[in-house]
């Protein structure tokens, strides 16, 4: 098992936005959460990711998580480059000497993968929309999670990258990986080996 | 890991810094052009003024002029460093949050922006003292420089402060402004203090410790030392609170 979720409320003022949620995922899992606007899709996945508390409930991760936000949240004067080497930090990689090699081999494959490696040395201030989130993606990907939680990881993407972006996922997915992928639309639901709809608080 | 790290943040902090332009051209031309604003509008007249650190009966002489620059030197040194730490906390703050998600703990990145804050302030406090050697020689040279150092570490640590404590840009610009506008480039001056009917309330402002180690230190052989250790304190006491608030923002909402 990846991710264990278990009756998870949460509540902004008096609007009850999650009514008990409860679900796991199995590796080597993809699975969609949808909904309208405003249903409470960011709200769960900032809960499981750690950056929200839930009112009641639990959430277990087993292994590494790699977390995409919803909006590129990166530094705007700092390279391509060096926004790997701030997360590699992050991540507890080693960033000077012995060891580096094997993250910056998966880092470049991500590049090459994802085919914005002609900006690695740009600063993100002068990157288009979606070269940012292609950066926003892989900084959750670069360091083998074992679970990938992604929040409307293809905004901007084009069809191309889109493409990527789900050969990419069915690699991950053959090597064990799971990949909980919220979004608002679900264009191709074959990929999904499950899909949740997320409305008035609950599951369906 | 933790001091790997702190490295890292510092360098990718340092470079986030100084590749806005605004940032660099801010440091060389706030002070410059404060103390050009005084060249030109003080006079070389002698004024006798009280050193309020010290004791009661000290009075010592300089010139309008040199006693000004100082003064505003000061004031040029706790304004930069209030914003630079505004700055620092406040801008991309979502991504640095992200960053902690990820493993940073709040107070290594705490501890990378008060270093860049502390370095930062010790090159503002060198550019200025020797700025001022060009209109006059201070007593001690070096003593007034660490004056201006703490002058700018006792309010980087209040624009950390504030900057935990408020989300707006401009709110906290304001905050800054405000305070720095009414003590350390107002209620500070030594020609104000001099005469001023409340200076109870003058000597609890962050400003009042390092300006009077950076006057006693200019004009006269006193000791700084308790200046030196009060601000010190001072600035401590921002920055703890500073650094719970941060942490608090910087865990689960």
């Amino acid at each position: 098992m990846m991710l264990e979720v278990e009756n998870i409320t949460r509540s902004f003022g008096q609007k009850a936005v999650l009514k008990g949620i409860s679900f796991r995922m199995e590796k080597g899992g993809v699975n969609g959460i949808v909904g309208e606007n405003g249903s409470g899709k960011s709200t769960l996945l900032q809960i499981i990711v750690g950056a929200l508390k839930a009112d009641s409930g639990r959430v277990a991760v087993f292994g590494r998580l790699g977390y995409c936000p919803q909006e590129a949240l990166v530094f705007s004067q700092l390279t391509v480059l060096e926004h790997f080497q701030y997360f590699a930090a992050a991540y507890g990689l080693p960033v000077r000497g012995e060891g580096e090699e094997s993250w910056q081999a998966h880092r470049d494959q991500l590049l090459e993968h994802f085919q914005f490696g002609q900006y690695r040395r740009e600063r993100v201030a002068y990157l288009s929309g979606g070269t940012r989130q292609k950066l926003n993606l892989c900084l959750a990907l670069f360091h083998r999670p074992g679970l990938l939680v992604l929040d409307e990881p293809y905004n901007g993407f084009d069809w191309e990258t889109y493409l990527r972006f789900w050969d990419y996922a069915e690699r991950f997915r053959a090597s064990g990986g799971s990949i909980l992928v919220v979004t608002h639309l679900i264009a191709d639901k074959e990929r999904f080996e499950r899909i949740y709809n997320l409305k008035n608080g609950i599951l369906q | 890991m933790i001091v790997q790290r702190i490295g890292v943040s510092v360098s990718m902090l340092l470079r986030m810094m100084f590749r806005r332009r605004i940032i660099p051209i801010l440091l060389l031309a706030i002070p410059a052009a404060f103390l050009l604003a005084v060249y030109w509008t003080t006079s070389e007249r002698i004024m006798p003024f009280r050193l309020a650190s010290v004791a009661e009966e000290v009075f010592l002489e300089a010139s309008e002029r040199n006693i000004s620059l100082l003064f505003l030197a000061v004031a040029s040194v706790g304004f930069l460093s209030s914003f630079l730490a505004l700055n620092l906390i406040q801008r991309e703050a979502a991504a640095s949050h992200r960053l902690v998600l990820c493993g940073y703990h709040p107070l290594a990145l705490l501890v990378s922006k008060l270093a860049v804050l502390a370095g930062c302030t010790a090159l503002i406090a060198l550019y200025v003292s020797v700025a001022l050697l060009l209109f006059f020689t201070p007593e001690h040279l070096f003593l007034m420089m660490l004056g201006l150092f703490l002058a700018g570490l006792v309010y980087g640590s209040y624009g950390l402060l504030v900057g935990s404590l408020i989300r707006g840009e401009l709110e906290g610009i304001l905050f800054i402004v405000l305070l720095a506008n009414i003590d350390a480039g107002w209620l500070q001056n030594p020609l104000f203090y001099a005469e001023a009917e409340n200076q109870f309330i003058i000597r609890l402002l962050p400003a009042y410790f390092p300006s009077q180690a950076a006057i006693a230190s200019a004009f006269s052989d006193h000791s700084i030392g308790s200046s030196v250790l009060a601000s010190t304190l001072y600035a401590l006491g921002f920055l703890a609170a500073a650094g719970v608030l941060y942490f608090i923002k910087m865990r689960k909402k």
